[in-house]
């Protein structure tokens, strides 16, 4: 079964101008919504502080339980659903400077005190807690950073081995096209910026990259074999002969995508939007971005030679 | 090319047998015969804290303060020397790691000169001027200061949780001055007791009652002083009490303690006269004497028992006792029990902070358990429908090899003790996804062979040989990402990257050999003049 002819070749070549004004406004957009929110909503993982999930029997409203916990002298940062409503379970959350850890533990036995004694708690759970000092905080934002950066300088060089240079930062572009756009669709979906979205993230460029190679791999591949021809066409011939595959393998990873997004679970689900989206811009890029990029690099080089 | 390397055929064979035996204790459980856990040692795949249940916890040891610990003891021990030999010192203070040490004579400090060059001129640099001494620790002593005070501390913890009787803890150090715990399995309440009993510096001390009060300023009246500071001139110190006696809020003591918990050899739960809980503990060798001497010399007297600073029992000493105390109070049965475990274990050379604590109770994990095997199998079950019903024969084998390649990556995660966390098992789900990416690569090179007008043979055959640098630079890179994910991150994030990294190579593995041999095995002995593909 075919999804495209096999010797037709699509003209890619002639949309790029449209597709960087497309990428553009992708990216602005992105910027414009992660400025307007005051950069990602960090999770408590990196801004430091202390984080509950309680699973009640019932579902009280949440203004009850902030109210209860205010009545023992504590004023959460923030009290909400989380998974399912039928699940009844609620992320109760504090930012460091109001409660320090001593205090975590006073509240904590405080909770268990209110859950003993007001009957719509009966039953209730301390189902996780996660306390993360400023200094870690800290910490996790410098290494998160750095590891994308490091995968990125790690693939340029691997690139720049196996392909030319042009390739290399075709590649690496799209990189920062796919986390920028990624990110802010993050930001726009207003979720929290947690470690499992680094995860996914870092997996985004891992696949976007791998995307990017196949394409550059049939590229290059033609033109060994075609050396006079153009390089617009040669570009063209490459991503029209890879583009069942493009296709095919994006839609294989959509088809596991959906269940986890659907079916994983609260903490999972985050995790499968920030790769769905990533995973859809990640190919969009090889073709828009990355081999565009190539197209750019080649002219400018001729016209230099010239 | 339709030989059948034998060779990799029973390659396939052995790891997937590996695999199966790696992984049976994951999926009979308890059912496996008792002999097996003795021939094969795999435990089946380990599950990480957040799908377990259990608590992580991220100390900060405070290895600084073993610098000015190291120098208030120099401090005693010079103003011992000195004491023998007639000598005062006037004043001393701690600058970092200085110790600064005032004479009113230049004949003391030529004394105290003699005895610190002495004991410590091999650790740190001795300078006299006028009638004052400098002694600063050397760098390199200051290291190992911090590097015991650090393995004290671990070994410290270590008892602590031993004792607590808890499955298969543990416990690391990382970097120069943090300590990982990692205890599965425990229940909310334990979770909380081991927080804790893990933060309990534990020092003891014994030390007589001056006065007791209601308020800090009624004491300090009763000495005529207004300040704390003019208490400590007087080697004097106020305690808050916990005795449960409204009337004894404070206590005034003697600020050094004659007689400290590090001499006990052996503490338990008891119950005092009342039928309270208690904490009963016994002395060891010179403790004992000293103990002794500290009752004897004060019978009528209060004694204090002073735990972290603040005053536990107050008891009047009626006999000279040598070998046992009782520390009564307002315990429950419980905090009898973990204050006798920590005096048991030791006290804290330097403080503790936790940094980060993640605590998941059991229920929360099983939930994730639960969603993650369902969307894996949902999506599993999507792929290879989507690859049989795409690719037909060829789809099938590649489902082959896609279901060999989770049994090795499985197999895999428990030979190696990887642990598998939840973004692990998202993880496992996005490289079922991923993993017909070579097949696809594969799949439509050969029909582009076939669209050019080769035979079909030689079609598979180019096939496989011009996507495998294809493949290759494809995986390396991602395996790269993978790698430096696995170096950043902690805990759950830790066991993600394992998962991807080793899912990429059982992948490449899967699609390049596996799959190539299952195909070679359907067209072995025939010519074939079409490829179901």
């Amino acid at each position: 079964m075919d999804i495209f002819k096999l010797d037709k070749t699509y003209d890619f070549v002639s949309k790029i101008p449209n597709a960087v004004k497309f990428s553009l406004l992708l990216i602005v957009i992105s910027i414009g919504s992660i400025a307007y929110h005051g950069g990602p909503n960090w999770g408590v993982e990196f801004t430091g502080g202390t984080e509950l999930q309680v699973k009640f029997p019932t579902g009280p409203e949440v203004k009850y339980i902030r109210e209860s916990l205010e009545a023992q002298g504590y004023e959460a940062e923030a009290v909400q659903q989380f998974g399912l409503a039928s699940d009844h379970e609620y992320l109760i959350s504090f930012s460091p400077k109001v409660v320090s850890f001593d205090q975590i533990q006073d509240f904590k036995q405080k909770l268990n005190d209110v859950i003993a004694t007001t009957p719509e708690y009966a039953g209730a759970q301390i189902q996780r807690i996660d306390y993360i000092g400023p200094k870690i905080g800290k910490e996790l934002i410098q290494k998160a950073i750095l590891s994308i950066l490091l995968a990125c300088v790690g693939i340029l060089i691997y690139l720049v081995f196996r392909f030319e240079l042009g390739f290399a930062i075709g590649a690496v572009i799209a990189l920062f096209h796919d986390t920028i756009i990624t990110l802010g669709a993050i930001s726009i979906a207003d979720k929290e910026f947690t470690l499992a979205i680094v995860a996914a993230l870092l997996t985004v460029i891992g696949y976007s990259v791998n995307d990017t190679i196949v394409i550059f791999d049939r590229i290059r591949e033609n033109m060994s074999k075609s050396l006079q021809k153009n390089f617009g066409t040669i570009v063209n011939e490459g991503v029209s002969q890879t583009l069942s595959r493009t296709i095919l393998t994006g839609v294989t990873v959509f088809i596991v995508l959906i269940p986890l997004f659907f079916l994983g679970g609260a903490v999972i689900h985050d995790f499968a939007f920030t790769l769905i989206i990533g995973v859809l811009v990640g190919t969009y890029s090889s073709i828009f971005v990355a081999s565009a990029f190539v197209v750019y690099w080649r002219k400018r080089k001729s016209a230099e030679d010239s | 090319m339709r030989k059948v390397s034998r060779g990799w055929v029973l390659t396939i064979v052995f790891i997937s047998l590996m695999s199966l035996i790696f992984l049976a204790p994951t999926f009979a459980g308890d059912n496996l015969p008792s002999w097996w856990s003795k021939v094969f040692p795999s435990k089946g795949i380990r599950l990480g804290l957040d799908l377990k249940g259990g608590i992580f916890l991220l100390l900060g040891v405070q290895v600084n303060e073993s610098v000015e610990v190291e120098l208030n003891s120099i401090n005693e021990i010079i103003k011992n020397d000195l004491t023998k030999s007639r000598a005062l010192v006037k004043s001393s203070n701690i600058n970092g790691s200085t110790l600064t040490l005032n004479f009113y004579s230049k004949d003391d400090l030529d004394k105290a000169l003699t005895a610190a060059n002495d004991n410590f001129s091999n650790v740190a640099s001795i300078s006299a001027n006028d009638l004052s001494i400098n002694i600063q620790l050397n760098s390199e002593y200051i290291k190992e200061l911090k590097k015991n005070s650090l393995a004290q501390v671990k070994q410290v913890i270590e008892n602590r949780i031993a004792d607590f009787g808890l499955i298969e803890p543990s416990i690391q150090t990382t970097g120069n001055d943090r300590i990982l715990v990692q205890v599965p399995g425990a229940s909310q309440k334990d979770r909380e007791r081991i927080v804790d009993l893990i933060r309990k510096t534990a020092v003891l001390e014994f030390k007589i009652v001056n006065a007791a009060g209601i308020t800090e300023d009624i004491i300090l009246q009763g000495q005529g002083v207004s300040s704390k500071d003019e208490l400590a001139a007087k080697n004097l110190e106020i305690h808050p009490g916990e005795t449960g006696n409204q009337n004894e809020n404070f206590f005034l003591t003697e600020d050094i303690a004659k007689v400290t918990g590090e001499s006990i050899s052996d503490a338990r739960i008891s119950f005092d006269n009342f039928g309270r809980p208690a904490v009963l503990f016994r002395f060891k060798g010179e403790g004992a004497a000293n103990f002794g001497d500290l009752t004897g010399e004060n019978i009528g007297e209060r004694l204090a028992i002073v735990l972290d600073g603040n005053v536990k029992s107050a008891p009047v000493v009626n006999d000279k006792i040598t070998y046992e105390g009782t520390i009564t109070g307002t315990f429950t049965p419980e905090e009898a029990k973990d204050l006798a475990l920590v005096l048991r274990s030791g006290s804290l050379p330097v403080p503790v902070a936790v940094e980060q604590e993640r605590s998941v109770g059991p229920s929360l994990g099983q939930d994730s358990i639960d969603s993650g095997r369902t969307s894996m199998i949902v999506g599993g079950i999507l792929v290879l429908l989507f690859m049989a019903f795409f690719y037909r024969l060829q789809g099938i084998v590649a489902d082959i090899a896609l279901l060999l390649n989770m049994l090795f990556i499985m197999g895999f995660l428990s030979a190696f003790g990887v642990t598998l966390t939840l973004p692990g098992i998202a993880g496992l789900v996005l490289t079922l996804g991923m993993a017909v990416d070579g097949n696809i690569i594969i799949f439509e090179r050969i029909k582009e062979e076939l669209h050019i007008g080769k035979t079909p043979l030689a079609a598979i055959e180019a096939g496989y040989s011009r996507s495998l640098w294809t493949i290759l630079d494809a995986n390396i890179t991602t395996l790269l990402t993978a790698l430096i994910l696995f170096w950043f991150g902690t805990g759950p994030i830790k066991g993600f990257a394992a998962t991807l990294s080793i899912g990429i190579i059982s992948t490449v593995f899967s699609n390049v050999i596996v799959a190539r041999l299952i195909t070679n095995y359907f067209y072995r002995d025939k010519e074939i003049s079409t490829v179901s593909i």
